[in-house]
Parts: C-alpha cells; structure tokens; sequence
C-alpha cells in the first residue's frame, strides 16, 4: 500500500494521498514507513523537475501534500525518527527583497534531500546572515532574490561572510535574474537555475 | 482619445490597426524647434514601419524595459523620489534624452505616493513607506480573494472587484463593501438601496478622502505629463501602450497569489476555469476602453504565471492560454496589438503564440530561446529583446556589445525588430547605455 501512496503523490492526487495515508495508519503501519515512502515520492518528483518534467504547481502541491500527510504521522511517532542529516544550510531571500516562492521551494527540496535547513527568511540583511551561520555552522549558505536590486545585497553578504572569517562557508545564489554575470559580480561560488541544482551544489559541498 | 472612423463596422482588423496606429503617429505634439519636429517624426516613422513591419533604415533600441529607473538613478535619484517627487525627476528626465538621444522616449512609471498613502495602498510596498528610501517599489503577493470567493466572482467580476477587493487593498475603502448591486437597482423604491450608503458618515469619509487623493493625483499626473509632453516635444516618440495583464495573471498576481493559484488547479479547476472566463468579455470591454481614452495602438502585457516552469503545457493548454487567447483575438479584431512582455522563459510556449493572427502581437522576450523565437515567430510578429538586466547591472560595455551585436546578427534581417532588455535594472553605467543605443546604428 505504500506503493499506492508514492503513486498518489507523484501523480498529484492530493486527496486519495491523505486518504491512503489514514488508511495506512489506521491498518498499523509504522509511521516511519510512511515517512519514508514520501521521501521516495519527493525523490521522484525532484527527478522529473530536473528533467524538466514537472514544474512549479506540482512542486508546491508536493509540499502541500507532505505537510498535511506529517501533521497526520507526526503524533502517532513513537519518537523524533529525523533521519541523520547530511549537512546544514542557511537560506534566506537578500535585504531589500520580499519576494518568498523560489527560496521556499529550494528550502523545502533541501530539508527532504536530508538537510537541516535554517531559512531566514525574507528581507535578510547581511549580518543576520553571519548570525545564523556562527550559531548554527552551516558550511552552505544559500542566497535568494527574485528582483535586480538583490545583486548589490547579495555581494554584501558575501562580503560580510569573509569579513566575519567565514571563508570556509560556501555561498550558492539564485533566483529570476541572477546568472553567471551576477555570481561573477558577488564573488558567489555557484548559482543554481533552480531548486534541484541547488540540492546539487549543497549535496557537493556537504 | 482615439475616435473611431465613421466606417469603423466596415473595417478589417489590420484595417482597424491602421487606423489607431495613424491616430498614434499624428497625436499633437508641442514641439520645441523643427529640428525637435524633424526628428520626432524620423523616429515615429521608424518605429511605425517597426509596427507595420515594413522595410526600414534599422531596428531600434528601446530602453523602457530596462532603463526606466536607471535614467534618473544616474543623477543620484533614489526610490524615494520616484515614489514621492515627481518634479525632481524632470530635469533627469529630459537631460538623459538630450545626451543619449534614444530612438524613443524613456518615462519613469509615473508613482503615486501620496495617493498610496491618503488610501493605506497595501499590495504594494515602497521607499520612503516601509521600503528604505534607496528602493522603489515591490508587490506584496497576499490572498485578496479566498478560494471560496470564486463563485462570487465568477457571477460578476465587476462587483467582486469593488465591493470585495477594492476594499482588501486599500485600507481607507472599506465602506465600499457597503454598496448595493447596481444590476437591481429598477423600481422606484430602489432609489433608497442606491443612496443609503452615500448618507453615512463612513461612507462620506471614505468619498472625501477619495476626492482628497483624487486631487493629489491630479496635481502629479499634472507634472508627469508635462515631462512627458516636454521630452516628445523634444523629438522622442513613446511606444504607445497600456499595461494589461491575462485573465489567469490577473486572478494570480491579483487575487489569490502564486501559491494560490497554482493549487486551485488541482484544488479548485472548475471554479478557476468559471472565473477565468467570466473575465474575458470584462476584460475586452476594458481594455479597448483604456486603449481608446489613451490613444495607445498597443496593449502591454506583463506575463507571469504562464510561463515555462511555472505549470505544464497541459495546464497552460486549460487554463491559461484559451482565454488569453479569447482576449487578445478580441483586441486584434479591433485593431490593437497585443505587446508581450514575457518574463522568465517562453520556450515551450512559441507555438502556441504562432496561432495568432500576422501582425497581432509585439513579442519581447527575457530569458528565451533567441534562435528558436526567430524560426517560429519572427516573420508574423514584432520581436524585442533581449539583452540581460544582469549585463547591463554588472558585465562591461564589450559585453553589452557582443550581446547587442550577436542579437543584431540574429534579427538584422527579419521584418520588425526591436533592441531591448529582458528586465528593467537600477544600476548600469552610462557608457553601456551608449553601447546598447548605438547597436542598432550601423
């Protein structure tokens, strides 16, 4: 019946997924196993995205499904069964810009990929970049801007990064116009294009 | 005002095209020498025979998609000002064209802060209001119809609009919820439905700030059009249109948000297709209303949600491309052209844009696929683009250059061409700007 759950989310239907879920827990099946079964659904579905088979609608009703399908599990766990995680990122959209959709995506494809990830955020000025890396030490920083006006903060930020000596923290940015000219002008080590690249580049460095 | 020709009925729509883009071409302008005049109608020309597709001397570059903060951020304006000081930005305005002298007018988006204020504006935020004073502007997506709201809305798009969102969006209109439904509004005894709210303090209020913001908004677009008369008085043409956007976009960007939208096409289809095409005859009736009153041949529209990325082509097949489609066939019909600023990336989407009629649509692209826009779109339509927001902020003026000149090779030969960015930038520097004017310049 897992199989019938990993079908239902990667197919996107949102109710027979929650349906097949209380029938699983209803039937006994240890939460764990659910919990893994939509880790492999979301491995899937990150497989299509990069692909370019599955797209943005799809990636946030994934995240919807996940959520819904943890707040049914999540209390029948006999204890927090986190799988060991693979490294921490700190993430967050750069001072000056509002803007939340890509960098939640990014944040959602890295926590499932296994990392811990500290998002910040919108609206995130350089310092509180710094902050969150001494107190969690996080080796990947991720930077997000939707807008223009986010090339300036995020060479800030990655200015405020090597000024506090944290040189051996890796900084990815992206978002809708960021490009290698603008990782060249942030002194950035990478961009990604989109949410599975940037799993990819955490997963490299990590 | 554009005024339709006694034989409007009998017109074909490219018939009816020629008629607004004429009506455009010889708008008065008062000019401020002949040499101004010569070379006002120079450039008018070129970018009509542009429009028409018809041969001509070169393409042109135009910097209103990317320049339009640039031009008065090189002289130290910041976001603030662009929000609230309409009159500093004169000068700015009209000394970038004298020095650069662009192939059309460049305008800064005439913003008006103090109105935004008097009505708590909340779907947006700016500098000097909650933004730092360098920035100017960013939209705040939020939902301003739930998702049970879409019946409501698909019943009668109009009313939804001001008695449901208005009020959700500014602050200060609230009693606007008061009003009654107009479309029931026949008997005698009605006249008292009509007229309560207009006899109730809050209502008042809310009628006297309107008039309050009313008449600020008249002193700034007061000082906006006397920029802009003054800078084509100066010999720079404007491109002619009006910002529209899709019936999708419209509900996404507007009403329900990104999140929301994209899950209401799983949660909620049969409501977000009622909804999207109850806007279409409403939106038509617009927007020939507004492309009327402005004298604009063109209609622009800002895209978004629609594309590569965003959903499949299934659904941009159900639910996004058939009533914009519906939109802008009614817009050719009578006779203006669908000017497309197509944000992000096209490339699943160019074939779908080939099924309109030849001449129907300007498409400016982003981040698209150049080669590919050349093979399948540019012997119908108009294509502009698409020099990268993020050469023009950080590379150097050989970048620029190479870009503008790969682009040139590309499009040197095809019938209407327009040099352009992809995105607008606040920071490049002079000397690139020069490169990109003078690209087209052989």
């Amino acid at each position: 019946m897992t199989q019938e759950l990993i079908e239902a989310i990667t197919d996107m239907r949102e109710e027979d997924a929650l349906e097949i879920t209380k029938q699983l827990l209803d039937n006994g099946t240890d939460p764990v196993v659910i919990l893994d079964a939509c880790r492999e659904s979301m491995t899937i579905i990150g497989k299509r995205f990069e692909d370019g088979d599955c797209f943005i609608s799809e990636l946030i009703l994934a995240g919807e499904m996940l959520s819904e399908i943890s707040a049914e599990v999540k209390p029948r766990l006999q204890q927090d069964s986190d799988a060991k995680k693979i490294g921490k990122v700190v993430l967050g959209t750069v001072q000056g810009d509002i803007h939340d959709i890509a960098k939640d995506i990014v944040g959602f494809m890295l926590d499932i990929n296994g990392f811990d990830v500290t998002d910040l955020g919108v609206d995130v000025s350089p310092a509180k970049f710094v902050e969150a890396v001494q107190q969690t030490g996080a080796k990947v920083v991720g930077l997000s801007g939707f807008l223009t006006l986010a090339f300036d903060p995020m060479k800030f930020t990655v200015e405020a990064l090597k000024n506090a000596g944290l040189t051996d923290v890796k900084v990815m940015i992206g978002g809708g116009q960021i490009d290698e000219n603008i990782r060249q002008y942030t002194g950035a080590d990478a961009y990604g294009k989109d949410a599975m690249a940037a799993v990819a580049l955490a997963k490299s460095w990590s | 005002m554009f005024v339709r020709p006694d034989n409007w009925n009998k017109m074909s729509p490219l018939e009816r095209r020629k008629a607004r883009l004429d009506a455009w071409q010889s708008a008065p302008v008062p000019f401020a020498s002949s040499e101004a005049e010569a070379n006002y109608k120079e450039r008018i020309e070129r970018l009509r025979k542009i429009y028409d597709m018809e041969p001509h001397d070169r393409p042109i570059a135009d910097l209103f998609m990317g320049a339009n903060e640039y031009i008065v951020r090189r002289k130290g304006i910041q976001g603030k000002d662009i929000i609230y000081d309409h009159e500093k930005l004169r000068e700015p305005v009209l000394e970038f064209h004298r020095e650069f002298q662009p192939d059309v007018s460049v305008a800064v988006l005439p913003y008006p802060g103090k109105p935004w204020d008097m009505l708590d504006f909340k779907t947006y935020i700016w500098g000097g209001q909650k933004l730092p004073d360098n920035l100017a502007i960013q939209a705040v997506e939020g939902e301003y119809m739930r998702a049970d709201e879409y019946k409501d809305f698909a019943a009668d798009p109009t009313a939804f609009w001001l008695k449901q969102y208005l009020p959700r969006a500014y602050g200060a209109l609230g009693p606007l919820a008061m009003l009654p439904d107009f479309t029931r509004i026949s008997e005698s005894v009605d006249t008292i439905d009509l007229l309560v709210p207009f006899g109730l303090p809050p209502f008042q209020e809310m009628l006297k700030r309107m008039m309050d913001a009313g008449n600020e908004l008249m002193r700034i677009l007061g000082i906006v059009g006397q920029t802009g008369a003054m800078v084509a008085g100066e010999g720079f043409p404007a491109m002619g249109f009006n910002i529209v956007k899709t019936p999708f976009d419209y509900l996404g960007d507007t009403l329900r948000g990104t999140k929301g939208i994209l899950m209401d096409m799983y949660r909620h289809p049969k409501d977000l297709l009622a909804a999207t095409e109850a806007y279409v005859p409403v939106l038509i009736k617009s927007i020939v209303g507004a492309s009327d009153r402005a004298n604009a041949p063109s209609a622009m529209y800002v895209l978004h949600k629609g594309a590569d990325g965003f959903m499949s082509k299934e659904q941009f097949e159900k639910f996004y491309w058939p009533t914009w489609k519906q939109v802008m066939l009614a817009l050719y019909e009578e006779g203006i052209t669908s000017y497309l600023f197509i944000e992000g990336s096209y490339n699943q989407r160019l074939e779908y844009l080939a099924e309109m009629p030849e001449k129907s649509l300007v498409c400016h692209f982003d981040k698209s696929d150049m080669k590919r826009v050349k093979e399948v779109l540019s012997d119908k339509f108009i294509i502009a683009g698409n020099v990268p927001a993020s050469l023009m902020a950080t590379g150097t003026t050989d970048d620029v250059r190479a870009c503008c000149a790969s682009l040139m090779d590309l499009f040197g030969d095809v019938p209407g061409y327009i040099m352009a960015h992809g995105c607008y930038f606040e920071n490049s520097t002079d000397e690139k700007i020069c490169a990109f004017i003078d690209s087209v310049k052989k």
